[in-house]
């Protein structure tokens, strides 16, 4: 259904539609609503597919005489059936010349096309033709003399063709029995049998009369439409062809129809639109738009694309509506599960005796008007005006949510009143103040309004908090991770890292993180790169490097935050892969800039690496101890032969980098400040501030690092010129370095100098001590591995004297001190949730795991 | 100088008994107004038996009121209450007090119980009258007699959530009658019993401190509570220091401290600070764990960590002379924090105590840091005068390992600090100490486990032949 043609007769008639029955409704003239029978005559005989036949254009058709159109409905089927039936016999004299080889296989598929063929006949409703039934009752003979014969000579068929055979044998019994009684007439008199049919054809084509028996009650009660539509014209348009009598009659023909093969989904929200108009009862109003919406969301049925914003917004409004009516009046409820009811009686709350319930679920349209949203948004391009125009729906949206919150908070439904609670968290969670505010006021006007609201609670924290505390409360594992992941988020997004931070550690979320679904697992990782851009506003270089670095070291930052589909250079993705990887990811107004998070990353990289560099002098630990993105930038860097003025944001920190090294400050502020990408940022004139800050100490650190033993002693007071830092701070750091035995030296007070105290170690005593650490590391290793296969709190090493104990006790505490950094060390060794991730993402990445590992 | 009071923030955590004395060392400072303290005592006095003191109380908040008449019914009904509860629980006390009955006694509860059932015809209803009468006991005032009772009653009863509450009861008459032996076993007992009771069963200390329905909640809610009532304990028993150390100082209730009640960091800084003597003494007599060694550094790390939500000069004091070496700061902040100590209700007698070793903790970190101290700084440096600070520093030479290398000039009137770099070897040794007898373990560990691993194999192997 999704041939090119086809599309241009469904968009015509939606714009057509207001008009048309406007027309209808004051009986202007008779043309219009031919057009609209032509209209669906036309999609009737289209329905069966026929690319070649090129569909003719609405706007022509209307203009023309009103003798002709009588006429060429008829012709025009005729000509469609007669192709029918050519098709048909062509088909039958394949099996025929099949039959005389003996070729089962071919008569098979031969077979099943015929069987497709009548099936669409029955769609477009007309009759058997006769063709059909001689065939059938042809090879039911044929078959069963091959049988008889195939039972004398066994060898003489191969397997396939004996398959095909017993194959043919039940397809010609069930059609048979299908159509029993037309084989019955048949049999009894073929001519007869064969007018009947042609007399039945050359009726018009919407005939009521059904001679053949099996036909099924969904096209006669389409037909049943279209022939009021013609009596009521016909009559002068006195009644509507819709009345409020006939609606469940209607409703059910649509319902039956829905899902069909060749059902017109244009046409039957159509049709549900006019009965929704003549709907008086809020019974049928609630009976119809649940039809309604269904169909509404029908109309796209194949998974990639979005559904069309009109028809999007058509199915809010009446969403709203259905939740205002259930709402107003609570003698009538919808409930996924009920108990049966004759879909064609009216009902209402005193033959029902108090609550009338209904078959639907208004949660699940919430869901899907908001994930059709989603869709819409993932599909529509993001640097375009279309993307911007369809971003104002949400507010619309939101107010939908906010509506099916309120009703359900009315009703006390738990479980669906979470899952809309969530919906509306998940469209706030991440915005700044000013735009929900902006949801909010639009969800205050209106008249249903749930008990949390901007206006009631204040603040937006306090909201979002009223929010994930209620999802806290209900019982819904998923809900509450969810919430939680969320709450953290949007912690992290107004700069309260702290609070943030202790969520996610008490939260023990990392450890559960892996078994959960793709979707949280990306939420996840979105809320620690926030934690991570927090943290690093707020000037916590070593926080935001250490949680940062764990999602950067996978180098598929983009994938893991479900904002772009990673390129693999060695495996092909299938085409499902691509289409789940797609459908995940985000649109493009939630995407966190992941070139901002480089920026970030690596300049807090820079800032705490660089200083440890310069402080390692063996060759062997600085290849250890660096962190490996960085270290893989610094060193490219470091082997480009001549360096060009910075472009990229990279470039710029590396130059930058290499500027901090050489103890030029000054270089390395200008060039990290220049980076453009920091204006994203909020706050970044303060941010750069504290860069500079940050970017003066770690220069009085790196500096002293390096040329350490180039001096005996240094004047603090020229430290603090050069740093241009106040005497105070330099002698601050310069008495941390000490007490921390980062350097060997001392301050002598009287002369306001450092004195260096520098041994230089001869190789012999630097491998001692080498071998010393390597040992001592070995032992820890080993412990851990004994650790590890003891199922870890196996007390197997509890000494007399407690030094493990407490030394474990030690770790656990300093977890939380350090939290961030052990968590990243602690992913690591478990070879990472990057690792655990591409399994979810259903590829597999040998190359990452064995780096891990190696 | 309120400002920095811990008092509001503690009493939430105490029984009502337990903020008596808080107050009164209010009323004592006179850091608040003497009526709003003398108001709040007689609050809290209404909620309990003891009328009399309620009364006088209420006398000396409205001396020409007359006592409200509800004072006079209470104490009919206190007394006929008494009378009941006496007779009921002295039926049990006559038997337990049998010399018969108490050297048939063992340890299974429930076997004391039928054979007091069976002898005595005493059933467990009888016996939670103990209980009964020493709550009542208890909130009247009467706390060593409430002691005795709940002590008795938690001897005999097999009911856990009331045993959990006798415990807490008799921990607070404990304390309120100032024997700091038993309350500091008491506390121990109850900090077993809190640490190893599975979470389920934790209601009864649930309904103490909240009507929380998670267990983890209520759990945490225990341990803050007990890390409360802990405080008097801790400063008053003469090894105090050191077991606050022990005990804050380990996970949980680390944890505890940092999720709930980060305020106790100021007495765990301050514990920290005091136990520095203790520490440097320890290391010839008594072993004392490495945790109570490390403590300062442990704090400092817990302090930083923390600073977003909880100050004071104490913790400050800490931060500015380990994190930020800023010994000016440190200074100014040690004079705030000896007043906060002097005005605390807990740390009060350790004042002196706090101030020496601070001054100590700053001397020795510039001693370490510097080469060559002008003495009249260091002497600021300290809050001393220039004579009272040289004789400090000759004390800390004298006393400490620094003595062979620091040396006093008094021409110049500066001390030399010459430390010799640790030698290469030393460091060698050092990091390899350890090392055969961490391997000795492993190597026992694994054949420990491949003896039962053996055993399994061994078990697994006949149902496979057969």
């Amino acid at each position: 259904m999704s041939s090119g043609d086809e599309a241009q007769p469904t968009t015509t008639t939606t714009a057509a539609k207001p008009a048309m029955s406007r027309f209808l409704r004051t009986n202007d003239s008779s043309s219009s609503s031919e057009s609209e029978s032509e209209d669906e005559s036309d999609s009737d005989s289209d329905a069966p597919k026929r690319p070649s036949r090129p569909t003719l254009p609405l706007a022509g058709e209307s203009d023309d005489e009103e003798s002709d159109d009588e006429e060429r409905p008829g012709v025009r089927i005729m000509s469609a059936q007669e192709k029918r039936l050519v098709e048909m016999e062509a088909t039958g004299k394949v099996m025929e010349n099949a039959l005389k080889i003996n070729d089962w296989v071919a008569i098979s598929t031969e077979f099943d096309k015929l069987a497709r063929m009548i099936q669409r006949q029955h769609n477009v409703a007309e009759p058997v033709p006769p063709f059909y039934v001689k065939t059938l009752i042809n090879l039911e003979s044929s078959v069963n003399t091959a049988l008889g014969k195939e039972k004398e000579a066994k060898k003489k068929m191969n397997a396939t063709n004996a398959k095909a055979l017993t194959a043919m044998k039940q397809k010609i019994k069930k059609a048979v029995k299908e159509y029993e009684d037309d084989v019955k007439k048949y049999q009894e008199d073929p001519e007869g049998f064969e007018r009947q049919y042609l007399t039945t054809i050359t009726r018009d084509t919407t005939a009521p009369t059904a001679p053949a028996g099996g036909r099924r009650a969904a096209t006669a009660a389409g037909e049943q439409e279209e022939i009021d539509e013609f009596t009521t014209v016909g009559k002068g348009g006195k009644v509507m062809q819709f009345t409020a009598e006939s609606i469940f009659k209607n409703l059910q023909a649509v319902q039956e129809a829905r899902g069909k093969k060749n059902t017109d989904r244009a046409e039957q929200i159509r049709i549900l639109e006019k009965l929704l108009e003549v709907a008086i009862t809020s019974y049928q109003r609630i009976r119809v738009l649940l039809a309604l919406i269904s169909s509404r969301f029908d109309y796209n049925s194949s998974v990639s694309t979005h559904m069309p914003t009109e028809l999007w917004l058509s199915a809010q409004r009446e969403v709203d509506q259905l939740v205002s009516i259930v709402a107003a009046d609570l003698n009538y409820s919808i409930q996924e599960v009920t108990e049966d009811y004759d879909e064609l009686l009216e009902r209402s709350p005193t033959t029902e005796n108090g609550v009338v319930r209904i078959r639907g679920s208004i949660i699940s349209f919430v869901d899907r008007l908001d994930d059709e949203f989603t869709r819409s948004l993932q599909n529509i391009d993001p640097h375009g005006t279309e993307y911007v125009d369809r971003l104002k729906d949400e507010k619309a949206l939101y107010c939908t949510i906010c509506r099916a919150q309120a009703f359900y908070e009315k009703t006390k439904q738990d479980e669906p009143l979470g899952r809309v609670i969530m919906r509306r968290l998940e469209h706030i969670y991440s915005k700044p103040n000013a735009v929900v505010q902006a949801l909010e006021s639009a969800a205050d006007a209106s008249e249903i309004k749930p008990s949390m609201t901007l206006s009631a609670q204040g603040t937006t924290s306090a909201l979002i908090h009223s929010l994930c505390v209620y999802l806290y409360r209900s019982g819904n594992s998923l809900l509450r991770t969810r919430a939680m992941l969320s709450h953290i988020y949007h912690h992290a997004l107004h700069n309260d890292f702290h609070t943030a931070r202790d969520m996610l550690l008490m939260s023990h979320l990392q450890e559960s993180i892996h078994s959960a679904d793709v979707a949280t697992q990306i939420l996840y990782n979105r809320t620690v790169v926030q934690l991570g851009l927090c943290a690093f506003r707020s000037g916590l270089i070593k926080e935001a490097q250490s949680t940062l670095q764990e999602i950067f070291t996978t180098q598929r930052v983009k994938e893991l935050l479900a904002q772009g589909v990673h390129q693999q250079r060695f495996q092909v993705l299938t085409p499902e892969q691509e289409k789940a990887e797609k459908q995940r990811q985000l649109p493009f107004h939630m995407h966190i800039n992941t070139e901002l998070l480089e920026a970030a990353f690596l300049v807090s990289s820079m800032l705490v690496e660089i200083p440890l560099l310069a402080s390692i002098d063996s060759e062997e630990l600085k290849r250890k101890a660096i962190s490996k993105p960085f270290r893989r930038l610094l060193d490219f860097a470091d082997r480009q032969v001549f360096t060009g003025p910075p472009e990229s944001t990279r470039d710029h920190i590396m130059q930058a980098s290499k500027a901090l090294q050489d103890g030029e400050w000054e270089k390395c502020r200008d060039l990290i400040q220049s980076i453009k990408i920091w204006s994203l940022m909020p706050e970044a004139a303060s941010v750069k501030e504290m860069l500079a800050k940050r970017i003066q100490e770690q220069g009085l650190r790196t500096y002293l690092f390096t040329y350490a033993p180039h001096y005996s002693t240094l004047s603090l007071s020229l430290l603090s010129r050069t740093f241009s830092l106040p005497l105070r701070t330099v002698t601050s750091i310069v008495s941390k370095m000490i007490w921390n035995e980062e350097l060997s030296a001392s301050l002598d007070q009287s002369g306001g100098v450092v004195v260096f105290h520098r041994i230089e170690l001869s190789r012999p005593q630097q491998l001692g001590q080498v071998i010393a650490d390597k040992v001592g590391a070995m032992v820890d290793q080993n412990e851990k591995t004994l650790d590890i296969k003891m199922g870890g709190t196996g007390g197997w090493g509890e000494r007399p004297d407690g030094n493990k104990g407490e030394k474990r006790g030690e770790q656990t505490q300093e977890r939380r001190g350090r939290g961030e950094r052990t968590r990243g060390a602690r992913g690591g060794a478990r070879g990472g949730r990057g690792a655990r991730f591409s399994q979810g993402l259903g590829n597999q990445m040998p190359g990452h795991t064995s780096q891990r590992v190696g | 100088m309120a400002e920095h009071d811990l008092s509001k923030t503690i009493i939430p955590y105490l029984d009502r008994h337990l903020s008596f004395p808080l107050l009164t060392h209010l009323a004592d400072r006179s850091s608040f107004p003497v009526e709003e303290v003398q108001a709040a005592q007689y609050e809290l006095a209404k909620g309990t038996n003891m009328f009399d003191y309620a009364e006088s109380l209420f006398q000396q908040l409205h001396p020409d009121d007359e006592p409200p008449a509800e004072f006079e019914e209470k104490r009919k009904n206190a007394v006929s209450t008494h009378e009941r509860l006496q007779q009921e629980a002295q039926a049990v006390l006559d038997v337990i007090e049998n010399p018969d009955v108490a050297q048939s006694l063992r340890q299974d509860k429930n076997q004391n119980l039928q054979y007091l059932k069976d002898n005595y015809n005493l059933t467990l209803d009888q016996i939670t009258a103990l209980y009964n009468f020493g709550q009542f006991q208890y909130s009247y005032g009467n706390y060593s007699g409430a002691a005795d009772y709940l002590y008795h009653f938690r001897v005999l009863s097999t009911d856990n959530d009331l045993n959990t509450s006798a415990h807490w009861g008799k921990l607070a008459s404990d304390i309120l009658t100032g024997k700091w032996e038993v309350a500091l076993e008491e506390l121990n007992t109850l900090r077993d019993v809190i640490d190893s009771r599975s979470p389920a069963s934790l209601l009864a200390a649930a309904s103490a401190s909240s009507n929380a329905s998670e267990p983890a909640l209520a759990q945490l809610h225990s341990r803050t509570w007990l890390a409360h009532w802990s405080l008097f304990v801790y400063f008053n028993h003469p090894q105090g220091r050191t077991l606050l150390l022990e005990t804050f100082l380990s996970p949980t209730y680390l944890n505890t401290i940092q999720t709930s009640c980060p305020w106790i960091l100021r007495y765990l800084a301050t514990a920290a600070i005091l136990s520095r003597k203790s520490a440097s003494v320890g290391s010839a007599g008594a072993p004392v764990s490495s945790r109570v060694r490390n403590a300062i550094r442990e704090v400092v790390k817990v302090i930083q960590t923390e600073e977003y939500q909880y100050q004071d000069p104490v913790t400050a004091f800490l931060k500015e002379l380990y994190v930020e070496f800023d010994f000016e700061a440190a200074q100014r902040e040690l004079a705030r924090a000896e007043e906060i100590v002097g005005n605390d209700f807990f740390l009060v007698e350790f004042r002196d105590e706090f101030l020496d070793n601070a001054r100590y903790l700053i001397s020795e970190a510039y001693c370490r840091i510097h080469q060559k101290i002008d003495i009249g700084d260091l002497s600021e440096r300290l809050n001393l005068s220039r004579d009272e600070g040289e004789k400090w520093i000759v004390n800390l030479i004298r006393e400490t390992r620094m003595g062979a290398d620091a040396k006093i000039d008094l021409e110049k009137n500066v001390i030399e600090i010459n430390r010799p770099s640790l030698p290469v070897y030393q460091t060698v040794i050092e990091k390899t100490r350890g090392l055969a007898l961490r391997t000795q373990a492993l190597g026992a560990a694994i054949s420990r486990t491949g003896q039962q691993g053996s055993g399994k194999s061994d078990n697994q192997a006949p149902a496979v032949a057969v």
